[in-house]
């Protein structure tokens, strides 16, 4: 098997734009609007979220031709809750503060379908080095637009960014931003400003 | 054996099964000790909060709930911390209170666990709010919208009346907790 560095590098390319999980192919919504409230968490998300699809994308690559088609569905989520599951429990020992600010969309990520989504449509048909571009591509694409929301959401709603205040005492914030709507209506503009900019570029 | 045939399919989920299990419980053994940890750390945290001047707790078992007797340097017992939990707008609301069972007031409060709204119902643990409970005597409160005028008024934090008077009842039924336990306060 030769790895193709050029095959590689477009793999790992279509997540950041081309294919971006979040602004083009739409998928993971529940995290994306539930937990960028702040830049902080947004990065934590997309960090939690990058690290179980490229752990699990590796080992559904490598176990691919072992698994019977009837059960791969079970199968991929068994592998996708055991990485969750780690995930969990090493955010709740070594970052207390952020497992408690994701709280309950941690062990949610099982159910993120960005992550079974990218086993059935390309970890399980690629080889294990394709499969790890396309992780990283993938989780890279997913995080910088989750940082991106939770900043324009974090600034406006709260005046600061990463928990710096940016904005002085004069300046009342926002709070429709850090509450549900605010994550529609940033995403909504967000995902439109993408489509002008991919359609100029045409 | 055929790939898709049942025994196929069977042996794959138990053998995928029984190593995640395997792993898990490897994690688990590494981890707990250092969540168990930091739980502890946080209510310890909460504790030294709640009750000023707090060198030694003793932990006391009363009508089934916990408290924390806090001892001053001299070997006084200055209060008693004990968490108190009930509903809030979103889930769970769980407050650690500590008390001065001599003068029937409170000291202070603090939020250990909440799931509120966050710019609004979150700021139930901001200073500003805290502050409605410090020094205030055992009692039923009144929960009002405007600077309070007198001493059972607690100031709501705007948009977030019920996360306000969500916590404003979690007390109450905390300090009925510790005078039937300390009976009536002595």
């Amino acid at each position: 098997m030769a790895l193709d560095l050029k095959e590689m590098f477009s793999d790992f390319k279509n997540g950041l734009w081309a294919e971006n999980p979040i602004i083009r192919l739409v998928i993971g919504m529940c995290p994306t609007l539930a937990v960028t409230n702040t830049t902080e968490n947004g990065l934590a998300m997309g960090l939690a979220t990058s690290f179980v699809l490229i752990s699990s994308e590796i080992v559904i690559s490598l176990i691919k031709k072992l698994i019977p088609a009837n059960v791969r569905i079970p199968s991929y989520i068994l592998i996708i809750a055991t990485f969750v599951t780690f995930v969990d429990y090493f955010l709740k020992a070594f970052y207390p503060g952020i497992a408690e600010s994701l709280s309950i969309f941690v062990p949610l990520i099982v159910v993120n379908c960005l992550i079974l989504g990218r086993q059935e449509a390309f970890a399980s048909q690629h080889s294990t080095p394709r499969a790890i571009a396309d992780g990283v591509g993938m989780g890279l694409g997913f995080t910088w637009v989750l940082v991106l929301l939770g900043a324009i959401r974090e600034f406006f709603g709260m005046g600061s960014i990463f928990g710096l205040t940016l904005l002085g005492e004069w300046y009342r914030p926002m709070v429709i931003m850090v509450l549900p709507a605010g994550a529609f209506i940033t995403l909504g503009i967000l995902v439109g400003i993408m489509n002008y900019i991919s359609r100029e570029g045409k | 054996m055929e790939k898709n045939s049942k025994k196929a399919m069977i042996i794959t989920l138990a053998t995928i099964g029984i190593i995640s299990a395997l792993l898990l419980t490897f994690v688990y053994q590494w981890t707990t000790p250092y969540i168990q940890a930091n739980q502890a750390k946080k209510q310890k945290q909460a504790i030294n909060k709640v009750l000023p001047g707090v060198v030694e707790v003793k932990r006391i078992e009363k009508n089934g709930n916990l408290f924390y007797e806090g001892y001053d340097t001299n070997g006084n017992r200055i209060g008693v911390a004990f968490t108190s939990t009930g509903g809030g707008y979103n889930g769970l609301i769980e407050v650690m209170i500590g008390v001065n069972l001599e003068k029937n007031q409170i000291y202070k409060i603090s939020i250990l666990n909440h799931q509120e709204t966050p710019g609004l119902g979150a700021r139930i643990t901001g200073k500003e709010y805290k502050s409605n409970f410090n020094n205030k005597p055992f009692g039923n409160y009144n929960v009002v919208k405007t600077p309070p005028s007198k001493e059972m008024q607690v100031q709501a934090i705007a948009g977030a009346t019920i996360s306000s008077e969500s916590v404003t009842e979690i007390i109450e039924a905390g300090l009925d907790k510790v005078t039937s336990a300390y009976g009536g306060g002595n």
